[in-house]
């Protein structure tokens, strides 16, 4: 009777989180002589648990959960395995299905087993789980994770040497020029701290020749202004070395595919192995999925995994920001550790506790950069171009057409139907039958959205936009957009909403002009509205 | 590392890839996380190639490291776990040990096993075939694939069970009639 009190004390303690390392001892000697309490224990743990999910980030209603619960319990162990099997299986009846396993031991082999024998017949049968396909990547992410510290290594110990013959030989370094690519394939994964001494020794191999570009220059603001004599050539190939840029943005095209842009003021340094190390400025990176694009690395921090769309802050002296627009990726300190890092969120590398500090996703330092990565080569009038991750939804935005990037790269599923436009012509936007879109291939969509003024009579509001693809179509119908939606993978979070019941064009009222190279869309809307006007662009990006 | 050491890590690489990815899936981690944590296991052996012991079994020894690295993921917040669960993985782990035979079958000739099963594969009749790329390939749920078939969702399950009961006789039986060849 007194050990049942001490066990409900303890199991009280335990359960509210006041456990120290002694009563979670005691508990366990009292629970591993008594069946029935550890079964308690299991069972209160699970309802614990279940009262944390609930209240939790992933919180789902009460009813929801309960209803989870009792669907859970009621699926036999037969469908459990199963689950697991498909790796569908909901946090629920995973504990249901541990739980049926603790009971039968036994069990444990024969699901281990199955879900081995499932792991390989998808290996079997898919050819993304191909054995090359696995090789493959993982020697990306060895060539990420482990190759390059070697490099470093050995082209510190290099330069040691060559430095000490400068010494000696009144700063002429006479190098084979066969060494020439080997020495600035080292230079070109060399860390930050021996970047000065690199200086040296670039300018030691001067009788060289000189080094290969390595990027082009495709796009920058009318203000760029370089400083210093390596600057990108007069036909913007860039070469491997560095770079400082006073003030405005460039947009880099790497030979691998990959993009990036720098806003100064800046002090980067391209090499030739597509890795870009921004000592000081704002950058961004937009790699292709699944492919190795370019590596950006900053001061204390390192970009570890290709992400698709990622931006470094390395303005500040003592810390350095990184930020994921798009898709999942891996960070790493300097020489130290590693994390994942997923869609929307950012982190501080601070350089005086060499650690990584989760920060709140704030897009708008690299707003600049962004224009030049969105696909909108040119926009006049009332335009902004939206940073990924801002909802389409706005309050803010009166008189401005809003640019969001939808979908950076898709291929549709079913047949997207279209509204009909004749390019070359200014016309009210009207009832039309529609089209098959004929485009096949990836495909980026766009939604540009103007914001009602809740029916206070506004300006008209003119914009131009020019795109970097050919527009393959034009939706601007309500029903059309609705029905799109899914296809490009849009989520719009006010549909429904009284001034979005049409929220494409007014018939009759807003003109639109697609230019006869399909390049340009000019509109002209109509304000002083209820309802949200939007309209989808479709650009063929191959 | 000289080049040879770089040559036979990239052999062993080739034997060991199936046996641990099968291991890895066996301790709970998510299927769509199971190459990341294989690949991670080989990287870390990799950094940590000059402590392996030659005599002893490198499978074994890739495997030990895959089991901390799932060890590590129930320590992670909930949104970084590539676990589908910390109780399962918990069960899974209990009964999983360096010594311990099962782990062992699981994790061995993962390689001749995924050989005798793609033979087993290419032998199958069409509809038993799409019905396995529908779900493997396409990662489509039983639900998607009754509609895609015309066939309940149950009905789907069962057949999916009954394809995969017939792998694994066939892959058995393979493997005992004597090493498998890759198939083309």
């Amino acid at each position: 009777m007194e050990s049942n009190s001490r066990a409900e004390a303890l199991l009280s303690e335990f359960l509210s989180g006041d456990a120290s390392e002694e009563v979670l001892r005691e508990l366990a000697d009292l629970a591993s002589g008594d069946a029935s309490l550890a079964s308690r224990i299991r069972t209160e743990l699970e309802f614990s648990e279940m009262l944390r999910q609930s209240i939790g980030e992933d919180a789902t209603g009460g009813d929801v959960l309960f209803f989870q619960s009792k669907a859970a319990f009621e699926v036999p162990k037969s469908g459990l395995f199963e689950k697991a099997c498909d790796g569908d299986i909901s946090s629920v009846e995973c504990d249901q299905l541990a739980k049926f396993l603790f009971d039968s031991p036994g069990e444990v082999a024969s699901l281990k087993k199955r879900l081995a024998e499932d792991e390989w017949i998808r290996e079997a049968v898919s050819g993304s789980r191909s054995e090359e396909a696995f090789i493959e990547a993982l020697e990306t992410r060895m060539w990420a994770e482990t190759v390059r510290d070697h490099f470093v290594e050995d082209f510190q110990d290099r330069l040691e040497r060559e430095i000490s013959v400068v010494g000696e030989a009144d700063n002429i370094v006479e190098m084979p020029v066969s060494w020439t690519p080997t020495v600035l394939k080292m230079a070109a994964v060399a860390a930050a701290v021996v970047f000065g001494a690199f200086m040296m020794t670039q300018v030691g191999v001067n009788g060289l020749p000189a080094s290969n570009s390595v990027a082009t220059v495709t796009k920058s603001s009318a203000d760029v202004k370089w400083l210093g004599e390596h600057v990108p050539g007069a036909d913007g190939e860039v070469s491997v070395g560095p770079y400082e840029l006073e003030r405005g943005i460039v947009a880099l095209k790497f030979a691998n595919g990959g993009e990036m842009t720098v806003e100064g003021p800046a002090l980067f340094e391209v090499k030739d192995d597509a890795t870009a190390h921004v000592y000081h400025g704002v950058a961004m990176a937009r790699n292709k999925p699944f492919k190795s694009g370019i590596t950006l690395k900053s001061n204390g921090l390192s970009v570890s995994e290709p992400v698709p769309l990622i931006g470094i802050d390395a303005r500040s002296e003592f810390s350095t920001e990184a930020i994921v627009f798009e898709g999942d990726g891996g960070v790493c300190l300097d020489g130290g550790s590693c994390r994942s890092l997923f869609e929307f969120e950012a982190v501080k590398a601070d350089r005086n506790r060499d650690r990584l500090v989760d920060i709140p996703y704030n897009p708008q330092p690299f707003l600049g950069g962004w224009e030049l990565l969105s696909g909108v080569e040119k926009n006049l009038g009332s335009v902004r171009i939206e940073m990924p991750g801002t909802t389409i939804e706005s309050t803010d935005r009166e008189g401005e057409v809003q640019v969001f990037v939808e979908n950076e790269s898709f291929r549709p599923e079913a047949d997207l139907e279209v509204d009909q436009i004749r390019t070359g012509h200014f016309a009210s936007a009207e009832l039309n039958p529609g089209q098959a879109l004929q485009a096949r291939g990836d495909l980026r969509s766009y939604l540009l959205q103007l914001w009602p003024t809740n029916g206070v009579e506004g300006e008209e509001v003119e914009a131009s936009l020019t795109f970097d693809h050919e527009v393959v179509g034009v939706i601007y119908s309500s029903d059309r957009l609705t029905d799109s939606d899914l296809s490009v993978g849009t989520s719009i979070p006010h549909v429904g909403a009284e001034f979005n019941k049409e929220r494409g064009l007014d018939l009759g009222r807003d003109e639109i002009l697609l230019s006869d190279d399909r390049r340009t869309l000019n509109l002209k809307l109509k304000g002083g509205e209820l309802e949200v006007d939007q309209i989808r662009v479709l650009v063929a990006l191959n | 590392m000289d080049r040879t050491t770089q040559e036979l890590f990239v052999e062993q690489v080739r034997e060991h890839h199936a046996g641990l990815r099968g291991f890895v899936r066996a301790l709970g981690v998510d299927p769509l996380w199971v190459d990341d944590v294989a690949q991670e296991a080989f990287i870390v052996a990799y950094n940590r190639l000059e402590e392996f012991d030659r005599e002893r079994d490198f499978g074994a020894w890739l495997r030990g490291i895959a089991r901390n690295l799932v060890i590590n993921e129930r320590r992670k917040d909930a949104r970084r776990k590539r676990i589908l669960s910390d109780n399962l993985t918990d069960v899974l782990l209990s009964s999983s040990s360096a010594s311990d035979h099962e782990e062992e079958e699981i994790g061995d000739n993962g390689l001749a096993k995924l050989n005798a099963l793609r033979a087993c594969v290419a032998d199958l009749p069409e509809k038993s075939l799409r019905l396995l790329r529908s779900r493997y390939e396409d990662e489509n749920s039983a639900l998607d694939i009754a509609d895609e078939f015309e066939m309940k969702a149950p009905a789907v399950r069962k057949a999916l069970e009954r394809v995969r009961v017939s792998l694994r006789k066939c892959m058995e039986k393979r493997l005992e009639a004597g090493p498998v060849t890759e198939s083309a």
